[in-house]
């Protein structure tokens, strides 16, 4: 009979069950996601250029099984919040406490079971497509990655049963505990009212103390190593929660406090709206900002892997274009080009020796770039001296016919003017005034070198030359050579080993901001059938429809604003981890940032929208 | 001659659209609320009064008629002009579901002044004042699933009076209470309206709450039925309404 009766009542409220379906659904989905990542070991070691990677992994599943167990105890209290007015109503009518505490035990593991049926069929899904996505846009093969991978199926079974046993239990003890009348009007309880100095105090501490504690760990990644990750990890994440269970009730209410603010216009209910179940708010909220923290960071980390492999290919290259014996083509080509500097050099190439004209080189000494010793800044760019006063130079070591090239020549020559082992074998290199270099039996040939403002534009053409290099290498030497030693040829090599790495970091960003959007979604879907009434009261006392919808812009700004400042400074700091493997984690982190912003604040209006339309009527 | 608070005038209300089958919840109504009275509606179950009571209060539009409220017409005023005047001229008791539960009872009866832009050094006195009225001043800091069903009402009630409106309309106000917090619910309404000339309508099912009032409406299949007003003492004029209403049944019977 209860049965029945249970079940018709979940139709009537199918909307509230297919919220609360979708938010768990969600976090199923991005926990198998991360998963088939973090356990797929040969994908990870094969294509990661942190070397430590399959670590990193573990202590993210960590992080990731902190942040769902908070959450998913938020979410399925849902069902107990759904439930226990009607559960009382059983209980007046009477049904037994035993088989009502059993009703809700049952239900909320339903619930938890069909979720996480339909959550693992979401989660292959979405790690096929986003993965396939990702693959083609990056040029990454990524062998050996599998969207259905069997561990992580029942890694994600395992973690999740137990997680909704958990809450089942605690559901059902919630009910056992509550007298039949708490029942009846629990959905009117305030909850946490008094606040005890000393516990806001105590709260804030701990987040401030463990937070500076992640703070400096993830400073001192390079020393710390393993130990810095574990530390940052199991710092950072309570710190946060603890940030939001102590600090934001307070603030809320110190806001409250302020009767000038809180007795202006609308804003007693707006920001009563916050601080009626604010225990569980900042939940949500702790949740928001480590997914934030946690997807931004990802995709801010991959993006700067990307980033940088151009910043390490401009290590040792000052030019950005070298072009040995330019076709007709491709100096029209380049005649469209923004160049900020360009040089051309005449040669000679004998059977033994490259030879260039140092007039031409002393017309334009090409800069190169020195190492600095200084860790900060690996290499400065310098323009090399100008001091040939020799007629032959040359860095044959075995003839006495010429004094010895100096050493910022040779870099020059070698790295800048391409004149390498790749192109011309063991070639020797000469500088020869213009009488010596006349007795050069060999047609001129010219070298360009030119310097751009951003290189990546043109790694169409670049490529062509970089095909042409290699054949005339093939001509010089005899036979094709893997690579010219270009900066183009540098940075493809480069790009081809940071893409898998690239590719994990957007793959975990986008789920983690996806399940990030999920929680803000489920926390306001999930609130709004209990808000209906409210706003209809206030627009019955005569509240201006444009009043009300402020209200609403107001009370999801905070929603959103404080996670998104706390994830925001967390990935700020957190990139600084990454300063021992690439050389400026920070370069263009401008982009990811203000990408998120757009899509954040994108996502701050649509929910406004959205909630606008279930709580207020049209028109 | 007093003016008239409320002025309604030949008001229909019909529910449905044209194509489906129509109700006729109010037909041909008129009647005047002088200010500073206090009037009952009163007649059986669907006779139509929370309609009328919906209409006067701008909640719903009637469908054709006049109707005036404070010298203002407001049959075809724009949404943010109803909202406005009814911050402004209207108080409301509604029947269940008064206050909001997120709020304080202090902060529930401090929303109409919040709204209507009063600053809050102002705010603190006017809701003290009101709630020492209605006798519940010691439990403006409680939040209302605290307090208990009358002092929900009497909250209710300090939230409709706080920001002096031109009438208060009060739907079934006693009918959740007993009849010890129903008669003092009244009391403090008569005082209201005696000694601070607030004007009052009043819907009712029970005789003895309504013979507080000093005139009485009594509607009847959305119809005004009859008029009675208090001549006598208070007694007397519940033996009156009790008269009406059993006329009242016969007719329904019959
Ligand atoms: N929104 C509506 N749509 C259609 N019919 C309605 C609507 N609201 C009320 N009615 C009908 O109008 C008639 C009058 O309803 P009203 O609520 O005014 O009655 P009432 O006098 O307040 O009754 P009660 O004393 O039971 O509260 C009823 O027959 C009701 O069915
Ligand atoms: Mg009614």
């Amino acid at each position: 009979m209860l049965v029945k009766l249970l079940s018709g009542s979940m139709k009537k409220m199918w909307k509230d069950y297919l919220v609360l379906l979708f938010g768990l659904t969600i976090s199923i989905a991005i926990f198998y996601m991360f998963e088939t990542l973090a356990q797929n070991k040969a994908f990870l070691e094969a294509n990661a250029l942190i070397s430590s990677i399959v670590f990193v992994f573990h202590v993210g599943t960590f992080i990731l099984g902190l942040v769902t167990i908070f959450y998913i105890f938020y979410a399925t209290s849902f069902v107990l919040s759904l439930r226990q007015k009607e559960l009382g109503m059983y209980m007046t009518l009477g049904a037994k406490k035993g088989k009502v505490t059993q009703m809700m035990f049952l239900e909320t593991l339903v619930i938890g079971i069909i979720s996480l049926i339909i959550g693992l069929i979401v989660g292959v899904g979405l790690s096929e497509g986003i993965a396939r996505l990702l693959m083609s846009r990056l040029d990454f093969s990524g062998e050996g990655f599998q969207p259905l991978y069997a561990s992580s199926l029942w890694t994600t079974v395992i973690f999740y049963m137990i997680l909704f046993l958990l809450t089942a239990i605690v559901n059902a003890i919630r009910v056992a505990r509550k007298s039949v009348l708490e029942l009846l009007h629990a959905d009117q309880k305030a909850d946490n009212k008094v606040i005890k100095g000393w516990k806001t105090f105590v709260g804030t501490l701990f987040a401030i103390v463990l937070i500076t504690f992640g703070y400096f760990a993830m400073i001192n990644m390079g020393e710390l190593a393993h130990v810095g990750v574990l530390i940052a990890a199991a710092t950072v994440t309570p710190g946060t929660y603890f940030f939001f269970m102590a600090m934001l009730p307070f603030i809320i209410k110190r806001i409250k406090g302020i009767r000038s603010i809180n007795e202006k216009g609308l804003n007693a209910f707006t920001y009563a709206q916050l601080d009626f179940r604010v225990s569980q708010l900042s939940k949500v909220l702790g949740t928001v900002a480590m997914l934030i923290a946690l997807g931004l960071g990802a995709m801010t980390a991959g993006l700067s892997f990307y980033h940088n492999t151009e910043i390490q290919s401009s290590l040792t290259h000052s030019y950005d274009i070298k072009v040995h014996q330019p076709t007709e083509e491709e100096l029209t080509e380049m005649e469209n080009w923004e160049f900020e500097e360009r040089n051309l050099y005449s040669y000679r190439v004998t059977d033994d020796g490259v030879y260039f004209s140092k007039h031409d080189l002393q017309a334009n000494p090409p800069m190169i770039k020195e190492f600095t010793g200084n860790l900060d800044e690996l290499t400065e760019e310098v323009r090399v001296e100008n001091n040939l006063s020799a007629s032959i130079y040359t860095n044959d070591e075995e003839t006495d016919n010429g004094e010895t090239m100096p050493e910022q020549w040779q870099t020059a020559l070698r790295t800048e003017l391409l004149a390498n082992f790749y192109m011309f074998g063991d070639r020797s290199l000469y500088i020869l005034d213009q009488e010596k270099w006349e007795e050069i039996n060999a047609e001129t040939q010219t070298v360009l070198i030119g310097k751009v403002d951003n290189f990546t534009d043109y790694t169409d053409t670049l490529e062509e030359i970089e095909n042409r290099h290699l054949q005339l290498a093939l001509e010089f030497t005899g036979e094709e050579p893997l690579t010219t030693g270009s900066k183009y040829a540098n940075y493809t090599s480069l790009k081809s080993l940071a893409n898998g790495t690239i590719f994990m970091g957007l793959f975990l960003g986008v789920a983690f901001l996806m399940m990030m959007a999920s929680v803000l979604m489920f926390k306001l879907l999930s609130s709004a059938t209990a808000d209906i009434g409210r706003y209809q009261m206030l627009r019955k006392i005569g509240v201006r429809q444009a009043k009300l919808k402020k209200s609403i812009y107001k009370e999801l700004f905070l929603v959103f604003l404080f996670p998104g400042l706390i994830g925001l400074v967390h990935v700020l700091i957190g990139m600084e981890m990454f300063s021992f493997l690439l050389i400026e984690p920070y370069t263009k982190i401008w982009i990811p940032i203000s990408l998120f912003l757009v899509i954040y604040g994108l996502y701050y209006w649509l929910t406004v929208k959205m909630y606008q339309r279930i709580v207020l009527p049209k028109g | 001659m007093t003016k008239s608070v409320v002025n309604v005038e030949n008001v229909q209300k019909i529910f449905g659209k044209k194509s489906e089958n129509q109700y006729k919840a109010l037909d041909n109504v008129s009647f005047t609320i002088k200010e500073g009275e206090f009037v009952g509606i009163m007649g059986p179950s669907g006779a139509g009064k929370t309609t009328l009571l919906n209409v006067v209060s701008t909640l719903d539009k009637a469908t054709s008629g006049k109707i005036e409220i404070a010298g203002q017409d407001i049959t075809d005023m724009k949404q943010n002009q109803l909202a406005d005047f009814r911050s402004d001229q209207l108080g409301f008791i509604f029947q269940d579901f008064n206050l909001l539960e997120n709020l304080t009872v202090y902060e529930n009866i401090a929303l109409p002044l919040s709204l209507q832009g009063v600053s809050s050094k102002k705010i603190k006195p006017l809701v003290t004042q009101v709630a020492e009225k209605l006798g519940i001043k010691s439990i403006l800091a409680k939040y209302p699933v605290t307090i208990s069903g009358g002092q929900k009402q009497r909250a209710a009630a300090a939230r409709a009076l706080v920001h002096e409106p031109a009438i208060v309309l009060a739907d079934e106000p006693t009918g959740a209470l007993d009849s010890k917090n129903a008669h003092s619910l009244m009391k403090t309404m008569e005082h209201l309206n005696q000694y601070h000339d607030v004007s009052i309508m009043l819907v009712t099912h029970d005789p003895l709450s309504a013979s507080y009032c000093e005139r009485i409406l009594f509607i009847q299949d959305g119809t005004l039925y009859k008029e009675i007003t208090k001549s006598g003492d208070q007694q007397q004029f519940h033996q009156q309404i009790l008269n009406v209403l059993a006329e009242l049944t016969s007719i329904q019977s019959s």
